[in-house]
């Protein structure tokens, strides 16, 4: 548990999410049946969030919905103080692209691809030019300490530094926020504790990071952890100020 | 995402899959490499055929003599049996066809009917009575001397075709002009020799590579109208005025109607034997023209099918190529690119498919094609266009059976893979 987290101070907080009575349902034959029933919370910029819930708490549509993968069916998501609750499909994969990060739990690294051109991805959707595609997934390997493997495929890599590269990726774009969906969640103790130091590196250097996790032990990492149950926040802890506040 | 990456990515995905890719393609390379083959033999076809039309000239009627089936005038004795055969074309019609409108020239031709012999073997060649502008209209060049001409008169000087030369002469012989030849017991002296390169072929006469031609006034006082032929069970005296008119219009557009004067009187006058005929080179450049169209597009509608084949072949190894990169594409997607980014990857994929395909099928029929020349001794010929037709086309099929396959890919839902495995 990471003493200087208790340390640090809120001050100038910017907003870099903002969720307003996030509602998703999905149609089925026997009616709507709501997964989100109205979420409420702001994520400040450079925090590092954890959200947790057990399975069927709408953690995962909360994931899709924060990812932009899916979109809500009632309230407003502002993003970097953009609303994107009504954007098309077109303009949500721009946004997603330029801010937000993806880490996923199976890594989805190209495996065809060497770690330099699989950090390159997010860059060549947002048309960056290769000399600078070049240096920027350069410096990102070496940020992720990858620097000497930039030529090898993943099947070369181990696990964790699997999903280095995929932080690494998530980062070229300088994104608002990254968002990790059980970034642990395939590897082994060790190297999850590693892969939660690199994230702790981030935050340490002014990242916002989302984690979506079930894994009740990374709960004292973040700097604040939203409960999800049926569908609702159930309770924020907020370990910087040092308090829990339940809802209803 | 820019143009260049985007190929990149996608040639770089194909090569990925070489051994895949290439029999993917097959369909194309198999069903291009056909229709190009085939494409070259017609085309070889056609031109070896219009060649030989055109180089009896397209300004030209040509009017010759031909064997009636039955004797026709017969000159019988008291035993039934034909002594004298008068058939052919005739020195009044020579006249009548001359004063005829629209006629310029009429140049005329009479085989001898002479065997040529060296040794004892015959050869296929014959000696031809022609008037002085016959070279002009039989469309050949002097090689080597001279051409006939008015000063030869009825002396015995003759011009020899180049495969009279190759059979009557040794390889590498000099001094041939000058030299004598023996037809029957007449001896000519080689004043010139001729050649054809156009591959005409003057009926009633033959190629003029085979001929030996004398002036016809030469002809006439040396052998006679007559020839005597001994080929048939019962020896004919046959009596021929003129075996060839080659006909000069003055104004082609008028060809048709001047064509349609001379068959009038020609089967007015010769209305009991049909012992003429009538080659319009025009109209048989017309017919070969309209018969190579119709070849064109039996042959173009069996490519369709054989490329139609291919590019099913290639739409479903796509659709198998896409469910099987399912999670590459959510992942892609999830990282930010545009359905469209999509479509052009797989699209692009393959264009690039059936190009290749479409490029190594033009190597593969201009391949079979100079095997069909080599070992079936048939002519070819290429043209750039079908070429390029043949690679505009499996572009074309990329984008016909590559479209739904890339839209497809597009379609899926990126949530998929950010489920966990």
């Amino acid at each position: 548990m990471p003493e200087q987290k208790k340390e640090r101070k809120r001050e100038n907080l910017r907003e870099a999410l903002h969720l307003e009575d996030i509602r998703k349902a999905y149609h089925t034959g026997s009616g709507d049946v709501p997964v989100l029933k109205g979420i409420n919370y702001d994520i400040w910029r450079g925090e590092f969030i954890g959200i947790m819930g057990t399975s069927g708490s709408g953690k995962s549509t909360m994931l899709n919905i924060l990812g932009l993968l899916d979109k809500p069916t009632g309230g407003l998501y502002r993003l970097d103080g953009i609303d994107v609750s009504r954007m098309s499909d077109y303009e949500l994969t721009r946004v997603r692209n330029i801010k937000i990060g993806f880490v996923f739990q199976a890594f989805n690294l190209f495996p065809h691809l060497t770690v330099q051109e699989n950090i390159e991805v997010p860059m060549l959707y947002a048309e960056v030019p290769a000399k600078k595609r070049h240096e920027i997934s350069a410096y990102m390997a070496e940020r992720v300490r990858l620097g000497h493997r930039l030529d090898h495929r993943p099947n070369q890599l181990s696990g964790g530094e699997c999903q280095r590269v995929a932080v690494a990726r998530s980062l070229v774009n300088s994104p608002t926020f990254i968002l990790a969906d059980e970034p642990t969640g395939n590897l082994d103790e060790k190297t999850g504790a590693e892969i939660m130091n690199l994230f702790h590196e981030l935050h340490d250097a002014g990242t916002t990071i989302v984690m979506v996790t079930h894994n009740p032990y990374y709960e004292p990492h973040y700097d604040r952890v939203i409960y999800l149950r049926n569908g609702t926040v159930w309770k924020i802890i907020d370990n910087i100020a040092g308090y829990t506040q339940e809802y209803q | 995402m820019r143009l260049r990456d985007q190929l990149w990515l996608s040639f770089h995905n194909l090569m990925l899959h070489k051994v895949r890719s290439i029999l993917t393609s097959l369909g194309i390379i198999f069903g291009v490499g056909s229709v190009i083959a085939m494409l070259a033999i017609s085309e070889g076809a056609k031109i070896q055929a219009l060649a030989q039309i055109e180089a009896m000239g397209t300004d030209k009627i040509i009017v010759a003599t031909r064997k009636p089936p039955a004797s026709g005038k017969d000159v019988s004795d008291s035993s039934g049996q034909s002594l004298m055969d008068r058939y052919g074309i005739t020195r009044v019609d020579l006249d009548h066809i001359r004063r005829m409108d629209n006629v310029e020239q009429v140049s005329v031709a009479r085989n001898s009917r002479k065997k040529i012999l060296s040794g004892m073997k015959r050869l296929d060649l014959s000696l031809v009575g022609v008037s002085i502008d016959f070279l002009k209209f039989s469309r050949s060049d002097i090689v080597q001397g001279r051409w006939l001409s008015n000063i030869d008169g009825i002396n015995n000087t003759c011009v020899i075709g180049l495969n009279v030369k190759r059979s009557l002469f040794s390889l590498g012989q000099k001094d041939i002009i000058g030299s004598t030849i023996m037809v029957e017991k007449d001896i000519f002296r080689v004043v010139g020799i001729l050649e054809n390169s156009h591959g005409t072929n003057i009926p009633g006469v033959g190629s003029p590579n085979d001929c030996i031609f004398v002036t016809i006034m030469a002809s006439d006082s040396i052998f006679g109208k007559k020839a005597y032929d001994t080929s048939s069970r019962n020896p004919v005296v046959e009596d021929v005025d003129f075996d060839t008119f080659i006909v000069q219009v003055r104004d082609v557009s008028y060809i048709d109607y001047t064509s349609k004067r001379i068959a009038a009187y020609m089967s007015k006058v010769h209305s009991e034997t049909k012992d003429w005929t009538m080659l319009v080179p025009l109209d048989l450049l017309k017919q070969q023209e309209a018969t190579q169209n119709i070849f064109t597009i039996v042959m173009s509608s069996i490519a369709g099918i054989s490329l139609l084949v291919g590019g099913i072949g290639i739409m479903n190894i796509m659709l198998a190529n896409v469910y099987e990169r399912r999670k590459e594409i959510g992942t892609r997607r999830a990282l930010g690119a545009q359905k469209g980014d999509i479509i052009r990857q797989f699209l692009f994929e393959t264009i690039f498919l059936t190009s290749l395909g479409g490029g190594t099928g033009v190597a593969l029929g201009i391949f079979i094609a100079k095997m069909v020349t080599l070992y079936a001794d048939m002519p070819t010929a290429f043209s750039l266009w079908f070429i390029v037709l043949a690679l505009v086309i499996s572009a074309v099929i990329g984008v016909l059976f590559g479209t739904y396959p890339a839209w497809k890919a597009a379609q899926q839902n990126p949530i998929e893979v950010l489920r966990s495995e």
